[in-house]
């Protein structure tokens, strides 16, 4: 009744007591419950998507939503567009490891290639502002396709207000809220702490701090044989650091690397100079000293021995980054590892919100967020979208690179499908052999009675490039002979 | 003629084939199920729970079953002409309790009326 009698641009002003200038206005709490009871309509500006996350997922989203015509916003509390791909993850650590790879290469391997080189010397400063700069100009670079599809980009840290709102607590100061009919969330991941160590980013860092390091470390200890710690363990080993990596398990790469390769890795990255520590654990950690002193033994129990550091990286994985999202308030549910429960189409059990990246099921990567990102608008702008789980290759960018797409061999095995391996060497590849680069092979696993391509496990120079052949071979249900017979260059790597 | 035969056996079939243009499917199952990724391939029982609450006064809920709902859990499966029409028929009147909650009329609280009466002053009271 009251509603009706009062146009709605008036109400709320008519409501306030009169005399007192809004800027000093207290409402007290009936005020304030009673509004929310009649359902007045709230500063909040609604849109058709906010996205809490500018990261690969998040802008990814952002564009693909404005580029569909929607009223997009994307809150993001870092300050710089990309998330920890762009700012502190893959970008940065391609740089280093790129660049790393040529002072290497320069150092030790000029003379057999008729090339005298005088005095090498590195710039670690310049080394790390021409990673800056890379970071900087595709951040940048994101904030113009903002621009470019009217997509709103808020500086702040978002939480749910409610289950259409997000309060955004502003890095410039202040708050604001902004209102959705539908929100995605993309938080995306953060390093998970070893128990006993605490990081500072200068002497125990993550990989965070390992992109950042002010100069070399005589001696640095990786926890963690994974892609991040033998990436980030390959930079500073070729820049001159004595690098040890300890690792749980009973091979480097993770539990995604095919055991074969992992081994033909281990033994590459060992006559570069990395030591390896395989089924051994970190007991406890002391970095009072001068030096950091790590505990480890045998993974089933041994002799304790003590490694010294002067840069320990914990690599021992990410974990989801969902702290202070409020997802509480709103009753959205996280696993055990907590990640954010969706169903196949990104919906949390609150069908308007939807869920993309590290922050919930599937590998930690940043080209399977931008995957997700496209469904995920897809879905909420043609009902329908597509992400295919089992054609999504990794890479680890050491040098060799590493990199595979499908089943592993012992997955096959364990599946109980009879098939064949197919393997060449790099050694007998004419453009390796011209490079004088001919460490790896090429595997090829694939159904006994079909020939149907199952997976594919390259170690070789470039094989994160060329693994993009083998993802779209498996997209499409390829055979080895379709592969076998498809015209490739002569001399390449292909 | 067996030669033949042998000749179109050995004929190389290739798996990868140009599968047409892509189109939407024209049946997609909206209803939630585990997400391809999801370790334990279950949804929480959570799902179906708040699907089934959100939608308490709909025509999606089997239970409620009214002229304008299908019964199926498909409102959008049927053109709104077909669900007939949203006028009340003659002489037949919707009544406001009849809607959900939200839409019904809020009572006035002693509260509300003193700081109508007062011009808001009591509000600071």
């Amino acid at each position: 009744m009251f509603k009706t009698l009062i146009p709605k641009a008036t109400s709320r002003s008519l409501l306030r007591p009169v005399g007192q200038a809004s800027s000093t206005f207290r409402p007290s709490t009936f005020y304030l419950v009673d509004r929310a009871r009649r359902g007045y309509a709230t500063e909040a500006e609604e849109k058709d998507l906010v996205i809490i996350g500018g990261g690969v997922a998040g802008y990814v989203a952002a564009i693909k939503a404005g580029q569909a015509g929607l009223k997009v916003a994307c809150i993001e509390k870092r300050g710089a567009l990309g998330g920890t791909c762009l700012n502190v993850g893959c970008i940065p650590s391609k740089s280093l490891l790129n660049n790393s790879h040529l002072y290497h290469t320069i150092l030790h391997d000029t003379k057999n290639r008729g090339i005298e080189v005088g005095d090498v010397k590195l710039n670690l400063e310049q080394m790390m502002k021409a990673k800056e700069t890379s970071v900087s100009g595709l951040t940048k670079g994101i904030e113009f396709l903002f621009k470019k599809n009217n997509v709103e980009y808020i500086r702040g840290t978002g939480a749910f207000a409610d289950e259409h709102t997000v309060a955004v607590n502003l890095i410039d100061g202040g708050e604001t809220s902004v209102r959705g009919k539908n929100i995605i969330i993309a938080t995306g991941s953060e390093a998970t702490p070893f128990p006993g160590l605490s990081i500072d980013e200068k002497r125990v860092v993550t990989s965070t701090g390992a992109i950042a390091l002010k100069e070399v470390p005589k001696k640095m200890v990786v926890i963690g044989g994974g892609i991040i710690g033998l990436e980030m363990g390959s930079v500073w080993s070729r820049l001159g650091a004595e690098v040890t990596v300890v690792e749980f398990l009973g091979q480097i790469g993770g539990p995604g690397m095919d055991a074969e390769i992992s081994k033909m890795t281990q033994k590459i990255l060992q006559k570069q100079g990395m030591k390896f520590k395989l089924n051994t654990k970190v007991t406890k950690g002391d970095d009072s000293g001068d030096t950091i002193k790590i505990s480890v033994e045998a993974a089933k129990g041994g002799k304790e021995e003590t490694l010294d550091a002067d840069v320990v990286l914990v690599a021992i994985g990410r974990r989801p980054y969902t702290a202070g999202l409020g997802v509480e308030n709103i009753g959205i549910e996280t696993d055990e590892r907590g990640r954010l429960v969706i169903d196949q189409e990104y919906r949390t059990k609150l069908p308007h919100i939807r869920v993309i990246g590290d922050c919930t099921f599937g590998p930690m990567l940043a080209h399977k967020a931008e995957e997700e990102a496209v469904a995920a608008v897809e879905f909420i702008t043609k009902n329908y979208g597509h992400v295919n789980y089992n054609a999504i290759p990794s890479v680890m960018y050491t040098h060799p690179e590493v990199a595979w797409v499908g089943q592993t061999e012992a997955e096959v095995k364990n599946s109980g499908v009879k098939y064949n391996v197919g393997s060449f060497p790099f050694s007998a590849n004419s453009r390796a052999k011209t490079n004088l680069d001919t460490d790896g092979i090429v595997k090829f696993i694939a159904d006994a009675e079909t020939d149907r391509i199952l997976g594919i496990h390259i170690v070789g120079p470039n094989a994160g490039e060329m693994i993009a052949e083998g993802t779209l071979a498996l997209e499409y249900g390829a055979s080895s002979e379709d592969v076998a017979r498809t015209s490739h260059a002569h001399p390449t790597l292909a | 003629m067996n030669a033949t035969r042998v000749l179109l056996q050995q004929h190389r079939q290739p798996m990868i084939r140009f599968l047409g243009k892509r189109t939407v499917p024209q049946k997609v199952d909206h209803t939630p199920h585990a997400h391809p990724a999801s370790p334990t391939h279950s949804l929480p029982e959570s799902f179906a729970n708040y699907r089934q609450k959100a939608q308490q006064h709909g025509p999606l809920n089997p239970q409620q079953r009214t002229q304008y709902s299908t019964g199926r859990g498909a409102v959008g499966s049927h053109s709104g002409k077909s669900l007939g029409p949203v006028e009340p028929a003659k002489g037949e009147f919707f009544d406001r309790s009849e809607l959900p909650e939200r839409f019904r009329r809020l009572k006035w609280t002693m509260a509300e009326i003193e700081a109508v009466e007062s011009g808001g002053a009591s509000l600071y009271v």
